[in-house]
C-alpha cells in the first residue's frame, strides 16, 4: 500500500513538472528594474505601473531600485535578465547614450522594446529679470558675445536635459563649446537652484519642472522642445514656432531581454496597452505632469532606431562621443 | 498656529504620524536603512491620505530615523545611518567605558533639542536663511567640503601622518566610478559596479561595525560586548543628563546652528553638518583631548547638529520650492500626487498647511523623545543575547542593510571587504573616520572644484573674492595658523626673557 502510495505521488510529482513549466504565463511575481532611485519621477511612474500590471495580471509586481553608474547598472539588466518575461526593465533616454558615452555596449538592437508610455519635451528657461524674452534675443546674445559668457545648466552630462541643448545651439549655428555646460546631479532641481541663485544663465529641464518658478515670476520660460504646443502649458511657445527646427527630451518606457518569447511579448504588450487606454492612468500622468506618448513594440523599436541613430552625431558635436 | 497644531489631533493624522515615526526608529537603527529610503518607502502609501498626514509621516520618520542610527552607533559602533558617522567617535568610547546609557541619553535629549531649534530657526528666519543658501554655489561647497574635511585632523586622535593615510583612502576610493564633470569613468576596469562608484555607507558598516565584530571574535577574552555594560549598570539618572546638557549649553547651541544652516544648504545635508559641528565643538573645547575618548561634548556636537539639520532641509523647499536634502527632493515629488503644486507659491498661498507643517514639527520633537526613548528600551534588549549571538545578528543586519540599499550583491561584498580592511587599520593604528570623511567629502570637494573652475575659466580668483568663499579661506587659515601662531608667539617670549 505504501509503496503505490509513493509510487503514485512520484508519478505525479514528473507529470506536474512539465505541467508547471507549461503553466499559463505569468504564475509568478514579476519584476520591474527601475535605473533610478526611489521618490524620483522614474520611480513614481514605474511603481504606479507595477501596481496596475499586477492588477491586471493577477501576480504580484515588484519595483526593484537598481540605481548607480548614471543608470547604466539599472539598464544593464535587460542584458543580463532571464528572457522568460518575470523581469520587466524600465528603461529612459539615457538608454540611448551609454554606448556613446563608453559606459557600456548597449545599443536597441540588444533588447526588445515594450512599450513606451510618456515623453517630456525638455524647455529652455531663463532667469525672470535677464534681459532675453525670445529665444532668438538670448542665441543672438550668445552669437555676439565672447564664447564662454553664458552658463547653461539641466542635469548631468549628455542627459536628456543636456542634448536638447546642443541641438538648438548647433541649429542656431553656434558651436557648442562656445557655451559652458554646468552638470549637476540629481535631477534639474539643483540646476533651477542655481538658475534662481544667479550662478547660471539658461537652464533645459522639462516645463512642469520649472513651472512653479514661472508662476512665481522668477523664471522666464522661452520654448519648449515640442512638435507642437503642450496642451497642459499652452501659453508656452515651441522652438519651431520661433524658428529652430528642433525638437528634444526624455521618454520612458519599458524593454524586456533578447529572446523573450514572441507570445509573452505579445501578452505584456496588450496588458499595457490596456493600462494605457485607462482613465486612471491619464489622470496619474496628468497629475504628476508627466506628459502622455504610447507606442507599441513595433513603433517604440523603430522609434529607439532612429534616435539611436541621430545621436551619434550630437554626441560627436558636443565632444561627449568615446571613440 | 495653535489652531493648526489643534487640526492635527485626530486619529487620521496622529494614527499613521506615530506608526510613521515607529518605523523611523525602526528604520534608523538598522544599519544599511537610511532616512531617505524609509521616506521613500511610505510616500506611496501616502497618496490616498489628506496632505497633511503624509506630510507628518514623512516628517516624523525622518527625525526618529535620523535619532534612532545613533542608537547602534552608540552601543555597537555601527552607524545606522549615513547622519551617525561621527555620532560614533565618543559614543562608542563612552560605551566601552560602561556608560552607554548616558551617551544615548544625552543623545536622545540633545536630538530632540537639536530638531526643536532647527524647526524654531525654519519657523522663525527661513526666508533669510534661504536666501544665504541660494548663495552657495561651485565655489562656496568647494570650501565647505575643504572644511569638512581639515575636521579630518581634528578628529585624528593618533599621529597626523596615520590620518593622511586614512584620509588618502578615503579620498582614492571616491574617485571610482562616472566622474560627473566630463562623464569619463574612473578606475572602473570596465565593471559595471564600480561604473556606479563605491556606495559609502557600505564602507562605513564594514569600516566601523563589521571591523569591531572582527576584533570581538578575535580577542582572546571572553569579555562581554561593550554595550552590554549597560544592563549592568542599571538605570539613567534623567538629573545627570540634564546636568551633562546645562555644562554643555554652548556647544549645544552652536551645533543647532552649524546644523541648521548646513542643513538649508542643498549641496550639503545632515552627515556634514554632524562631521563639521563635531569638528568645531573641538577646536573650541576647553578639553579637545578628550574628544575621542568618551567626551561628553564629543556625543553632544554631532547628534545636536544632524537632527537640527533636519529643520534647516525644509528651508530652501518651503521659501524656493527647492529641495535641500533627498528628503525634501521625495516631498516635492509626492506632493504631486497630493494635488499640491509644489514651489514657491504653495506655501505663500496656503497659510493653513505651512502653519500645520511646523506644528507636525514642532509636536514630532515630544513624540520623537517618547519613542526614542522606547527605542532605547527595545535596543537595549539586544544585550541579553549572549555575545556570539550579538555579534552574528549584528553581521547578519549589516549585510542584509547593505543589499537593501540598491538590491546589489556588490554592496554586501563592499562590507565584508572594508570589514577587513578596517580590522586592520585599526592593527596599525589607522583611524578610520578620516577615511569616511574622505569618501564623502572627496567628491564634493573634487566636484565644486573642477565644475568651479569651469565657470571662472580656470581662474582660482572666485574662490577668494567672493564673500562667503573668502570667509571660510579666512576661517580655514586661522584654524591652520593658530596653533603654529601661538607656539611661535611663546618661543619668541622665552627668547626675550632668556
Amino acid at each position: 500500500m505504501k509503496r503505490i502510495l509513493v509510487l503514485a505521488l512520484a508519478i505525479m510529482a514528473i507529470v506536474s513538472i512539465p505541467l508547471a513549466a507549461q503553466a499559463k504565463y505569468p504564475n509568478k511575481p514579476i519584476t520591474i528594474v527601475c535605473p533610478w532611485s526611489s521618490g524620483g519621477g522614474t520611480d513614481r511612474t514605474a511603481r504606479y505601473v507595477a501596481e496596475a500590471l499586477s492588477k491586471e495580471l493577477g501576480v504580484p509586481v515588484n519595483v526593484v531600485n537598481k540605481t548607480g553608474g548614471s543608470g547604466v547598472i539599472g539598464h544593464s539588466e535587460v542584458l543580463t535578465a532571464a528572457p522568460d518575461g518575470y523581469t520587466i526593465v524600465n528603461v529612459t533616454f539615457e538608454l540611448s547614450t551609454f554606448k556613446y558615452l563608453g559606459y557600456a555596449n548597449i545599443t536597441p538592437s540588444m533588447l526588445i522594446p515594450l512599450f513606451q508610455f510618456n515623453e517630456d519635451a525638455a524647455a529652455l528657461s531663463v532667469k525672470a529679470d535677464s534681459p532675453y524674452k525670445n529665444v532668438k534675443d538670448l542665441m543672438d546674445a550668445i552669437k555676439a558675445k565672447p564664447a564662454g559668457t553664458f552658463l547653461f545648466s539641466g542635469s548631468t552630462i549628455a542627459s536628456a536635459w543636456d542634448l536638447p541643448r546642443i541641438k538648438l545651439l548647433l541649429a542656431a549655428g553656434i558651436s557648442p563649446k562656445s557655451v559652458k555646460y554646468i552638470p549637476t546631479q540629481g535631477g534639474a532641481a539643483p540646476a533651477i537652484t542655481e538658475l534662481l541663485g544667479g550662478h547660471v544663465d539658461v537652464v533645459t529641464c522639462s516645463y512642469p519642472e520649472i513651472a512653479s518658478q514661472v508662476d512665481a515670476g522668477t523664471v522666464r520660460t522661452l520654448a519648449t522642445f515640442s512638435e507642437e504646443r503642450n496642451p497642459m502649458f499652452p501659453q508656452i511657445p515651441t522652438l519651431k514656432e520661433q524658428g529652430y527646427n528642433v525638437v528634444g527630451g526624455t521618454w520612458r518606457g519599458f524593454a524586456l531581454p533578447l529572446k523573450t518569447p514572441d507570445h509573452i511579448v505579445k501578452f505584456l504588450e496588450d496588458a499595457f496597452k490596456k493600462i494605457t487606454d485607462t482613465k486612471e492612468f491619464r489622470d496619474f500622468m496628468a497629475k504628476n505632469q508627466f506628459g502622455i506618448k504610447v507606442r507599441n513594440s513595433k513603433d517604440f523599436s523603430a522609434f529607439l532606431d532612429s534616435e539611436f541613430a541621430a545621436l551619434e552625431k550630437v554626441m560627436d558635436e558636443a565632444g561627449y562621443l568615446k571613440k | 498656529m495653535l489652531e493648526a497644531a489643534l487640526s492635527l489631533m485626530r486619529l487620521d493624522i496622529l494614527l499613521p504620524w506615530i506608526l510613521a515615526m515607529v518605523l523611523g526608529v525602526f528604520i534608523g537603527a538598522m544599519p544599511g536603512l537610511t532616512a531617505t529610503m524609509g521616506v521613500a518607502l511610505i510616500v506611496p502609501l501616502t497618496f490616498h491620505m489628506q496632505p497633511i498626514a503624509g506630510l507628518a509621516m514623512i516628517l516624523g520618520l525622518s527625525f526618529t530615523a535620523i535619532f534612532a542610527g545613533d542608537i547602534p552607533a552608540t552601543f555597537l559602533r555601527v552607524p545606522g545611518t549615513p547622519a551617525s558617522g561621527a555620532a560614533v567617535l565618543d559614543g562608542y568610547e563612552m560605551s566601552k567605558k560602561g556608560k552607554g546609557s548616558l551617551a544615548i541619553m544625552i543623545d536622545l535629549f540633545c536630538s530632540t533639542l537639536g530638531g526643536l531649534i532647527g524647526v524654531i530657526l525654519l519657523i522663525t528666519v527661513s526666508p533669510t536663511l534661504a536666501k544665504f543658501a541660494l548663495k552657495f554655489t561651485h565655489f562656496e561647497y568647494f570650501w565647505l567640503g575643504v572644511l569638512g574635511l581639515s575636521m579630518s585632523a581634528v578628529i585624528t586622535k593618533e599621529s597626523n601622518v596615520k590620518g593622511l593615510i586614512s584620509i588618502s583612502g578615503g579620498l582614492l576610493i571616491s574617485t571610482i566610478g562616472i566622474d560627473p564633470s566630463t562623464g569619463f569613468p574612473r578606475f572602473t576596469f570596465n565593471n559595471l559596479n564600480l561604473m556606479g562608484g563605491i556606495n559609502f555607507i557600505p564602507v562605513m558598516i564594514g569600516l566601523f561595525g563589521i571591523s569591531e565584530v572582527l576584533r570581538a571574535i578575535s580577542s582572546q577574552s571572553q569579555d562581554q560586548l561593550s554595550g552590554a555594560a549597560v544592563l549592568q549598570r542599571g538605570r539613567v539618572k534623567i538629573l545627570d543628563v540634564f546636568k551633562v546638557m546645562g555644562r554643555n549649553k554652548r556647544v549645544i547651541a552652536q551645533s543647532s546652528l552649524i546644523g541648521t544652516i548646513i542643513g538649508a544648504l542643498p549641496g550639503a545635508g545632515a552627515d556634514i553638518a554632524a562631521w563639521v559641528s563635531y569638528g568645531v565643538a573641538k577646536k573650541t573645547s576647553k578639553k579637545p583631548e578628550a574628544f575621542g575618548t568618551g567626551s561628553e561634548e564629543g556625543v553632544v556636537a554631532p547628534t545636536t547638529a544632524n537632527n537640527a539639520a533636519l529643520g534647516g532641509t525644509w528651508i530652501p523647499a518651503l521659501v524656493f520650492g527647492i529641495p535641500g536634502d533627498t528628503i525634501t527632493a521625495i516631498v516635492l515629488g509626492a506632493m504631486l500626487m497630493y494635488g499640491l503644486k509644489p514651489g514657491p507659491l504653495v506655501f505663500q498661498d496656503n497659510k493653513i498647511l505651512i502653519n500645520q507643517i511646523f506644528s507636525v514639527a514642532l509636536i514630532s520633537q515630544v513624540f520623537l523623545l517618547i519613542l526614542g526613548f522606547l527605542g532605547i528600551k527595545a535596543f537595549t534588549w539586544v544585550f541579553k543575547f549572549p555575545k556570539n549571538v550579538v555579534l552574528a545578528g549584528i553581521t547578519i543586519f549589516s549585510l542584509v542593510g547593505a543589499y537593501a540599499i540598491r538590491m546589489n550583491s556588490f554592496d554586501v561584498f563592499m562590507v565584508v571587504l572594508f570589514g577587513i580592511i578596517g580590522f586592520f587599520m585599526e592593527k596599525v593604528k589607522v583611524p578610520l573616520a578620516p577615511f569616511i570623511l574622505g569618501l564623502v567629502l572627496g567628491p564634493m570637494i573634487e566636484d565644486n572644484l573642477r565644475i568651479g573652475l569651469i565657470k571662472s575659466d580656470g581662474r582660482i580668483l572666485p574662490f577668494l573674492t567672493r564673500p562667503i568663499s573668502a570667509t571660510f579661506a579666512l576661517i580655514l587659515l586661522a584654524l591652520f595658523l593658530y596653533e603654529p601662531a601661538v607656539l611661535l608667539v611663546k618661543k619668541l617670549r622665552t627668547k626675550k626673557a632668556a
